[in-house]
């Protein structure tokens, strides 16, 4: 399920966005679909914003965000792998950043062995 | 997420297959706790390295919890044990599973091993207890005391100042929970377990306790009620130990399943380090 609110990438494939900038605006959007514009869109969602303390959202929102982040940019962007050797202070100080810079990573290598083109 | 119709009602769950092309793969079934617990505190712990090292991962959330649907009445042990064994036979897993259960969760797969034990290999209970009668009195005290104390709103006020305003708010949730459900007056009334129920669970378990734990006056009680009980005790570590010390817990699981179940065995899966395969 990917958000209709921004052009849909094929997954994985040429056109997949990994600029540091088409991601957080890709991963916005997809807040703003979980949070069902309980006013996230108004939040102004940078880099800087937390999930837990700016965005208020419950571990179960993270576990939709990493399903809506594998469909749009292929199985390598494992959030539970990224997530799974973090403590939990880590997890409740996430921030959109953190996300944004792991996803970009990983396409960035995927870029790197063929996979995944660049916008 | 997938969800699946259930009893009644959406059950949301995710599935990680694990990674291996040797045969028949190890099930872990994870179960999460009560109150603001989903099957996130398993996603973001165990899910990825016990999928990485070779198992199936299935988790769910609870009825009245997470995702999945918030019936206001049917939450005994029946009617989660129901959905349990229901959501297996949705998605076609016919072999016998681990069953991998935090807190709550724990008493949950005690439950399904009694009532089911053509289809639990073993049990990983972490923090928990089987449903026996001790087991509900205490729960049920317990549950009225924590809904007495979030009708007060100085509570969230001290769960603010000393948890944070993420902990206030899900505190707030779990008591709508409380109050637009029977969970609290269903969950102790079992069907509970006795000594007779107990010894029919023949499959191996584990007991993961924290020293501070809720079991730390009487560490080895589950040793004690079952056949066939190892218990590890992690130091320094309270209720919270799954996510508190989920490094610790994730390699007690995976060498778990890989020590007690007979598709690894015959399939000669070796488990590969988290560590090692991470890195």
């Amino acid at each position: 399920m990917t958000s209709p609110s921004f052009p849909t990438p094929a997954v994985g494939g040429p056109g997949a966005a990994v600029s540091t900038d088409a991601v957080l605006t890709e991963v916005a959007s997809m807040i703003i679909k979980i949070l069902d514009g309980y006013g996230a869109d108004d939040l102004g969602i940078g880099m800087e914003t937390s999930f837990h303390d700016d965005l208020e959202m419950e571990s179960i929102d993270l576990v939709t965000l990493a399903g809506m982040l594998t469909r749009t940019y292929g199985a390598d962007v494992n959030l539970a792998e990224y997530l799974a050797d973090k403590d939990l202070d880590e997890v409740i100080d996430l921030t959109i950043g953190d996300i944004v810079t792991y996803v970009v990573g990983c396409a960035g290598h995927l870029d790197r062995v063929g996979r995944v083109g660049r916008d | 997420m997938p969800t699946a119709f259930i009893n009644g009602l959406t059950v949301n769950y995710l599935r990680l297959d694990g990674r291996s092309d040797t045969g028949p793969r190890p099930v872990a079934v994870f179960v999460h706790g009560l109150g603001t617990d989903s099957l996130a505190s398993f996603y973001l712990t165990l899910a990825a390295p016990v999928s990485a090292a070779g198992i199936d991962v299935l988790a769910y959330d609870l009825r009245g919890h997470g995702r999945s649907g918030r019936p206001p009445e049917g939450y005994t042990l029946a009617d989660f044990t129901a959905d349990l064994t229901g959501l297996l036979d949705e998605l076609a897993v016919d072999r016998p599973v681990h069953l991998v259960g935090n807190s709550f969760g724990g008493t949950l797969a005690f439950a399904v091993a009694a009532a089911h034990p053509d289809r639990v290999a073993s049990v990983v209970s972490i923090e928990s207890e089987p449903p026996t009668p001790a087991w509900a009195d205490r729960l049920h005290r317990t549950l009225r005391a924590v809904k007495r104390d979030l009708a007060r709103e100085d509570t969230y006020l001290w769960l603010a100042s000393t948890f944070g305003n993420h902990h206030a708010r899900l505190s707030r949730q779990a008591y709508d929970r409380m109050c637009t459900t029977t969970m609290v007056e269903d969950i102790p009334r079992g069907p509970l377990l006795g000594l007779a129920d107990l010894d029919r669970i023949a499959c191996p378990v584990l007991s993961i306790i924290g020293d501070e734990g809720f079991q730390a006056d009487d560490p080895h009680l589950l040793e004690t009620l079952l056949r066939t009980c190892r218990t590890v005790i992690i130091d320094d570590q309270d209720h919270s130990v799954l996510v508190e010390a989920h490094r610790e817990v994730r390699r007690l699981v995976i060498d778990w399943v890989y020590e007690f179940d007979p598709a690894a065995e015959t399939a000669g899966v070796v488990p590969v380090p988290w560590q090692e395969r991470a890195g």
